[in-house]
This record gives structure tokens, sequence and C-alpha cells, in this order.
């Protein structure tokens, strides 16, 4: 195993990412975003990588935790600490429905099941605009306020959601790493052994799936509080495409992985569209060489690049990717 | 050694796009020259308007330079037509390029996001999108409308249809299923109502329908003398089609409520616009000194005519950048100050600011596609049957201005 | 009556949501790869028959060419690019797909500009039919009788013959086609080009009936897939009884309940797989 893949290392790069984000981006608003992709993205990879689940509905929790954050904190004006939770919960709620659906089949079928809830969703909010506020949104999503001040500069707020993201992230390396972590790996290797040893496979992806749900959401009502609305976008259909993209640019073999995806996607998102209206064909050939060249995503680079300088004396151990 | 060469192009790659956008604002940060964003959907499904938003605004932005001898500069600013998109990128403009003055935002959603957001940031925006909250029940200092909104759109089109086919009496309305829909529904019905004309039916639709079969088959069981769409965009296009290819245009009169202008005419062909009546916010045809001027500028210069979002931008722009002018600041206040109650000759015509809600209160057109053989010029689509002012009073639009 | 219109119509667009669907269906059952790009196969089409048109093609010459460009674009992705990473997880076929689908949709609005245009019906086929109080256009009822005749050519093709047979062959047991001297690498050229090409097809067929604009392919997409979802993947006549499902489910909710129209097609869906997790008529 690579060292950078231990879970202190994983944990001290997130730590890291956090620092040198404010030393390299202008825009606190752009390096919160970040991070809240960050771990959002990381719970998709609780998924796909490390239980083998390619979930298509990570869009469906993120967007509950908006509504959750947007409905709360403009109509009734709920505490912020309850809000989060308040997402986090209904957001594990409505995964393990999603999960307990859509794992009934594997592989593609899977991939479509989340698919058709993601677009299901979407409608039901659309529908329902008395209480999302249908395409407008919900307007006027407050900032979370720290001891009387509201967080209304752009770094005040990424301070809070640094904090936020270290122990999300924390907390998923602990997840990975517990025994829970392991058979869920063990699942993803071999479904059928694992469940024929007696674990209760469908029990534990369905937990992998409300932890990952409970994530999410919890990164969508952090959403909501950073750009002051609730869009109906957030729930769209091309929300999970968005987070699943960048689960896989980051690589699924590790946690860290997502953070530089996420980061990967939004800095080059950011500069290409200031470059050329059209910009969406360059990242339309950045995905392809990715599946292409980088089957392990920036992380395979990462730890490439890790064993190139450190232990150059040791041969290539990753054989699968030389084709 | 393959893998080391991929591992540094992908890096510079990675680098590149870490130092980007550092470089961006460095570069606009320079002088002191008065800047506007334009927040506009450059990519995404709004992409055309986008496009001729961002170069509306340049020319305005470069008139006023001219007009004023200031340094004038203007950020594109891609919303992707996502409200979360555009925020982050106001807010970044706001916060990191010190841009107080926007004007742009065509979908409604992400307008009045982005209203929220400039009003916080101390800032002024301008935009032309439809929802009557910009100017109704979300209405806040720091955000003006050019556009007419749904009353004055419903008004100036329905009213002299009316008055010049006494014999429709029964009407039939397709709407695209959410609040700017339901405000020009309701505007609607309300015409209906004081003038006796019986409402033989609606059909809602969701915003991501394209097929629209079904909507005309409901409509031509009710036997209607006129059909109504009150959707936009693409969305009043593609029912347009489909309704002509059911052949309705031969059965009844068929209205546009809320057409974009000449680029939903270059989209349609004047086959399907020929006899089909639009209501517009902008006509480059319309008989107005600014007008005229304006198309004959943007002819000599970019070799085509103003269409609506072109026109939206640039005038939005223009009144923005003048005001900052005179209030000798881009700050919010003193930009909205010198806005409000503002009478000027635009593009329209007689145009006013109105103080009490920051609507500019303008003409609306109706006009009426000509036959391919009448037409002037290749965009020459459509004559323009009348022009008028029609709006809510602020109290009655819901407005309540914060202090 | 109404209602009997409504379900004439849902299978006019029945028939088109089969045609859009049966190629993804195809193609995943051959090569079990998912394919995010089959909506922009049918955006070309429509573009490239609204150029031809455009150009003075009639709209019969323009259809099959556009087809067949289609047909013949997507076979070439599919030598260069597709064949490498059939492989590799389902991940992947999604990344590389959903990349392609951004590629060809932005050269579309490079090509062709983001405003979108109208493609007239073919002569002799721009009038109405009248039906007692209601009225049809003929192209629409052509294009039933035309997807129909395809319809019964498709399942000829697929159930009737040795092609048919060499592809169903192909996906059960790829080694045992090498082994019997079939080129399986030229077999799923084949095969990925023809299922692209219907998706061209229908995007042609479709073109005059809404026009053509950049998006439409997104759109596309997501019909396909709740098409082939219901039916179940790789099934053929799942494809024809979902497509149908799903073009009378919409056509006749316009009338019942038209707010509800979209949510209905989904939450129909769910109860389909929650109910029949492979489908309708999938096969295991």
């Amino acid at each position: 195993m690579n060292p950078l893949d231990k879970p202190y290392a994983q944990l001290a790069l997130a730590l890291l990412t956090v620092l040198v984000l404010p030393l390299f981006l202008k825009s606190g608003i752009l390096a919160t975003e970040i991070l809240i992709f960050a771990m959002v993205v990381a719970a998709c990879n609780l998924l796909l990588g490390y239980t083998g689940l390619l979930s298509f509905g990570q869009g469906i929790f993120f967007g509950i935790g908006t509504y959750v954050a947007g409905i709360c904190l403009t109509r009734w004006s709920v505490p912020v600490p309850l809000v989060l939770a308040g997402a986090a919960v209904l957001g594990a709620a409505t995964a393990t429905l999603v999960g307990w659906l859509s794992i009934r089949r594997q592989g593609v079928y899977f991939v479509m099941l989340t698919l058709a809830f993601s677009q299901l969703f979407y409608f039901v909010a659309y529908t329902f605009s008395g209480v999302t506020g249908g395409d407008n949104g919900l307007l006027g999503v407050p900032r979370p306020s720290v001891g009387g001040t509201a967080l209304n500069s752009p770094w005040s707020y990424y301070t809070f959601v640094a904090v936020c993201f270290v122990a999300v992230f924390a907390l998923l390396v602990m997840v990975t790493q517990s025994t829970f972590g392991r058979t869920l790996l063990a699942i993803r290797e071999n479904e059928g052994r694992a469940a024929a040893i007696g674990f209760p496979t469908k029990l534990f992806k369905l937990e992998a799936f409300a932890i990952s749900g409970a994530v999410t959401a919890f990164g969508g009502a952090l959403h909501a509080m950073l750009i002051g609305v609730a869009p109906l976008s957030n729930i769209e259909y091309h929300t999970s495409e968005l987070i699943l993209i960048m689960t896989i640019i980051g690589g699924s073999s590790s946690l860290f992985g997502s953070v530089l995806g996420a980061g990967f996607y939004l800095l080059l998102a950011d500069a290409l569209s200031t470059v050329w209206p059209r910009w969406l064909l360059l990242l339309g050939l950045v995905l392809v060489t990715v599946a292409l060249f980088l089957q392990r995503g920036l992380w395979g680079l990462v730890e490439r690049g890790y064993d190139l300088v450190f232990r150059r004396e040791r041969a290539p151990e990753t054989p699968a990717e030389e084709h | 050694m393959i893998n080391r060469r991929r591992f540094l192009t992908t890096s510079t790659l990675a680098a590149a796009a870490l130092a980007a956008p550092g470089l961006v604002t460095r570069a606009l940060a320079q002088g002191e020259a008065l800047k506007i964003g334009v927040p506009v959907p450059i990519s995404g499904a709004f992409a055309a308007n986008g496009k001729f938003a961002t170069i509306g605004a340049v020319m305005a932005a470069e008139e006023v330079a001219a007009a004023h001898g200031v340094q004038v500069s203007t950020l594109d600013l891609d919303t992707e037509g996502k409200p979360a998109t555009a925020v982050r990128k106001v807010q970044d403009a706001l916060a990191q390029d010190g841009v107080k003055l926007f004007a742009g935002g065509i979908l409604s959603s992400e307008s009045l996001a982005m209203g929220k957001e400039v009003e916080r940031g101390g800032g002024a925006f301008m935009t032309t999108a439809g929802a009557d909250e910009i100017t109704g029940v979300d209405c806040n200092k720091a955000t003006f409308r050019w556009s007419v909104p749904t009353y004055g759109a419903i008004n100036e089109t329905v009213r002299p249809i009316i008055d010049a086919l006494p014999d429709a009496k029964k009407w039939y309305t397709i709407t695209p299923q959410y609040v700017f829909g339901d405000g020009l529904l309701n505007a609607a019905k309300d015409v209906f109502a004081e003038k006796g004309i019986e409402h033989v039916g609606n059909s809602y639709h969701s915003l991501t329908d394209k097929e629209f079969s079904g909507y005309l088959t409901n409509a031509i069981a009710a036997q209607p003398d006129v059909l109504l769409l009150l959707n936009f965009g693409a969305q009043s296009s593609d029912t347009l089609r489909q309704a002509v290819s059911f052949g309705l245009k031969q059965r009844m009169t068929i209205v546009v409520a809320w057409a974009s202008g000449l680029e939903q005419f270059e989209a349609l062909g004047p086959d399907i616009c020929e006899g089909v009546y639009f209501g517009a916010q902008y006509w480059h045809g319309a008989d107005t000194a600014l007008n005229r001027e304006l198309v004959a500028k943007v002819q000599e210069k970019h070799g085509f005519n103003p269409n609506y979002s072109f026109a939206g931008s640039y005038i939005c722009a223009k009144l923005l950048l003048e005001a900052a002018v005179k209030a000798g600041s881009p700050d919010g206040a003193g930009v909205a100050a010198a806005l409000s109650g503002l009478k000027y000759q635009g593009l329209t015509g007689e145009e006013e600011i109105r103080a009490a809600d920051h609507q500019v209160i303008k003409d609306y057109y109706l006009l009426k596609g000509k036959a391919k053989a009448d037409m002037a010029d290749k965009d020459d689509y459509a004559e323009v049957i009348s022009a008028g002012k029609s709006f809510l009073s602020p109290e009655d639009a819901g407005c309540k201005m914060p202090a | 009556m109404i209602y009997l219109f409504q379900v004439l119509n849902g299978i006019g667009l029945g028939m088109l949501y089969f045609l859009l669907a049966v190629g993804l269906s195809v193609i995943f059952g051959l090569l079990q790869f998912v394919n995010f790009a089959h909506g922009a196969f049918y955006l070309l089409g429509a573009y490239l028959t609204y150029d031809l048109t455009m150009r003075g093609f009639s709209f019969w010459a323009a259809m099959p060419l556009a087809t067949l460009i289609v047909a013949g674009i997507a076979a070439l992705i599919e030598a260069v690019l597709l064949h490498r990473i059939y492989k590799l997880p389902h991940t992947f076929h999604i990344l590389v797909t959903v990349g392609l689908a951004l590629v060809v949709q932005e050269l579309v609005i490079i090509a062709w500009g983001p405003l979108g245009g109208s493609v007239p019906a073919p002569d002799g086929l721009q009038g109405v039919v009248i039906l007692g109080d209601f009225i049809y256009p003929q192209y629409r009822l052509f294009t039933i009788g035309f997807t129909a005749v395809l319809a019964g050519l498709l399942w000829w093709l697929l159930e009737g013959t040795r092609l048919g047979a060499i592809v169903r062959g192909g996906s059960e047991s790829p080694a045992n086609m090498a082994l019997l001297g079939y080129n399986t690498l030229r077999i799923n050229t084949a095969v990925f080009g023809f299922g692209a090409g219907l998706a061209g097809l229908a995007g042609a067929l479709a073109a005059p009936i809404r026009g053509v604009e950049p998006f439409m392919g997104i759109e596309a997409l997501s019909v396909a897939f709740v098409v082939v979802v219901i039916g179940g993947m790789g099934s053929y006549t799942g494809a024809l009884v979902a497509g149908l499902l799903v073009g009378v489910v919409q056509s006749v909710m316009t009338t019942l309940w038209p707010e509800g129209a979209r949510l209905m097609i989904y939450v129909g869906m769910a109860l389909v797989i929650a109910l029949m997790p492979r489908g309708l008529l999938g096969r295991a």
C-alpha cells in the first residue's frame, strides 16, 4: 500500500488542502464551493470506490439538503446546527429509501435505477412548487452566525465550511477504516463470497447509502447558505452527473482523490469558462482523456508521482494500467 | 517513461487551472476603469441569448467611454443558466474584482438570486428577466428591470387582438407550469373576464416538455377562435411549430404573448411565423430615434440587426454606466438614486424608471408575422401592429421597497 | 373521443421513442455498454437533416443520408475509441460517453449556431388529416406507418436472420463467437454504428416535427433511458412495448392531469422497477 493511502496521511492531506486553498485562490467563494463539493464527492466515493455502487442519484440528496436549509432558514429561522443535522437525517432517510429500491439490481441496472430516481425527485421538486419555490427556488437563505456575527464575508464562511469539511472527511476516513468499511471493500471485491461468509451484504450497502446521503445533504445545506438561494438546479440530474464525474476524475481508490476531483473540476470549469464560450467541448475532451489514460484518476497520478520521487527502485506495481 | 510524460502534461494542466482565476482577476483589477459585469448564460441551453447579450454590453460600454471620456471595462460572467453559478460569479466579481454594476440575467431564477446578491454587495443590477417578483414581491433597492412584466405583456397583446377580432370570442391557453406562466395566465384571465371572452380551456405543461401534440389535441377539442401561447423561448417555438403542423393556423388565430423577438423568428423561419401574432419587448424595426441609431450602429459594426438579447443588454449596461458617471461612483446607492425616476429617450421611445419599484415603464409591441414574399430584407419578419404601456401600480405588483 | 385521439397521438410518439430506445438497447445488449452519447447521435441526425434540406436536398434524400452519416461517424468513433474501454467498469463508459456527448453538442453549436431552426415537412405530407373533430398532421401519420414498417424490419433482422443470431450470440458469449471464426471486433463496430444510426434516423424523422436545437439530445437521451429501463435492457420487444406505453401515457396524461404528466412517467418507471426489476420484458 502506498503510504499516502494511510488514514493519517489522507487526513493530513485534507488539512493541508484547507490551509493551502486560501493561499492559492483569490476567491473565497470558489474555495468554499470546492470544500463543499469535496465532501459531497467523497461521500459518492464511499459508494463507488468502497462499495462498488455507481450512484447516479447523489443530486437527490444534495438537493434535499439544499431545500432543508432553504425552507428552515427562510420560513422558520431554525438554528443552523439543527438545520445541518436535519439535512443529514433527511438525506440519510431518503438515501435509505432510494438505496433500498435500487440495490435490488446490480451493475448497469442499478445505475439506471438511480438515474430514474434522480429524475423522479426533480419532478417532485418541480411539481410541488409551494414547498420548493419551483423554478424560482427559495431566495434569501441567510449565512450562519457565530457568536452573534453573520459570516457574510467569503473567507469567514470558508472557515466555517472548512471546519465542517475536516470533521466530515475525518468521519469518512474513520468509516472506511472501520470493520464496516473493510467489509464494504470485501463486498465490492466479491459480493457472493461476502454473503457466503455470513455478512448481510444488503444491509451494509444500505448503511453505506445512508452515510453517503447524510453527508451529501449536509453539503447541500452548506451550499444553500453559501449562495443564499436554494435553486431547483441543485436537485437536477446534472448535479448527480457532476458529482459522479468529479468522483471518477479524482479516482475512486482514495477519499482524498475525491477532494482532488472536486477541486480539479471546479477550477478547470472556472478557468475555461472565462477563456472560451464553447469550453464544454474542452471539458468533454478532458473526460475522454481521463477515461482512456488515467483510469485511477488524479489520485493514481499522485501515487505514481510519489513512487517516482520516493521509491524509484521499485518496479511499477500497477500492470492493469499499462495497456 | 510514458507514465512520467503523462504526469507532467496533466500537472501543467492542473497548474494552469489553479493559476488562471488569479491571472484573470489581476488583469481586470488594474487602472481605475468603470467596471460592469455581464452575468448571462454563455454556455448551456440559453447560450444563444448570452452570446448577443455580451456583445450588446460591450457596445454600450464603448459608447459611454467615448461619450464621457472614462475608461469602461466589461467582465463576462458565464452563469451557465444556473442560479448557483450565477450567484457565485456575481459574488466573486463583487468581492475580487470590485465590480458594482451588473447588467444581465436572462432567466428568472438566476436574476432573482443575483438581485439579492448584488443588493447584499452594495451594487446595482439591471435585468431583462421575466419574473414579476423582480419588481414585485422580491423587489429590492439594488435591482432594476427593463422588460415589461407579465401584466403589460398580456394587456398589450391580448387587448388589441380582442379589439381587432371582435368575433373571436373563445380563447384557449397553453401555459408553462411555474410562477412566470401563472403570472401571464392570471393576467390573461382578468382581461378575458373584463372583455366577456370565454376562456375555453388551458393546458399546463412542465418546463422540460418539448412535445406539445397532446396539449394541442386538447386545444383542438375545445374549438377556440384564438390559441394563446404563454410559454417562452425554445418551448414557445416548439409549440408554435407543432401547432402549425397541426394546421391550426388555418383554423384559429395564434398568439405568442412573450416572444423573444428576432432570434425566435430566425429559428422558426417565415413560413411558420406568417400571420401569427407575437408580443415582444423589443423589435429592431420599431420607429424610435434611439432604436434607428442603434440599428445603424450595429449594422455598421457587426453586420446584423440587434435582437432582444442584444438590445436589452445594451440598454441595461448603458443606463447603469451613465448613472454611475452621473453619480461619480459605481456604488449601488448613488447609481440607484441616479436611475430612480429617470426619464429618457430609450429604444422603445419615451421610457421612465419608476422610483417606487425600479420598473422601467416602456412600450411592449404586438407584432404580426409577414409572408415571405412581403419581407423587405431577411430580418423583416414582422410588422408592428401596436405598441403601448400597461403596468400595475407598484402596490398592486406587490413591491414594498426596503428603505 | 378525445382520449381515443390522445391514444392515437401517443402511439405516434411511442413509435419514435421506440426507434430512439431500440438502438440504445441493442448496443447495451451486445456490448454491455452504457451509452450516454446516444442522444448526441439523435441530435446529429436531426441537424444533418436540417443542413441537407437547407442545401436543397429533398427530405427523402436527406433522411437516409443523415442516418448513414451518423452511423458512419458512430462506427468510426467505436473503432477508434470506444472498443478500448468495453472491458473497463461502467464508470468509464459513462465518463467517455458523457464527454463525447458534450463534444458533439458543442460542435453542433459551433457548426450551426446556438439558435436552432425549422425543417419543413416533405412535400406531399405538409397537410393534415381530419378525423371528425380532430386533426392530425399527415407527416406524423407517415412517421407512425414508417416506423411500424421499420419495427417489423428490425424484428426480422434481429430475431429472424443470421445477423441477428450473430448479434445475440455475441452478447451471450463473445469467446464462442470468436471460436466460430467471427470477427467480434468488426461485429461490435457494425452493431454500434447500427444502433447509433437508428438514433440518427429518429432525429431525422423528428426534425420536421419539432425543429432542431442544440439541446434536443439531452432530452432524447432521458426518454430513451426511461423506455429502455421500463422495457428491459437489450430487449427488442421491451423497447417496443415500453416506447408505446410511455408515448400513450404521456399523451393521455396531457388531458387527464397535465401538471403531473412528467412526474407520472417517472413514478410509473419506479413502480415497474420496484415490481419487476428487470423491466417488463428484460432478459436475466
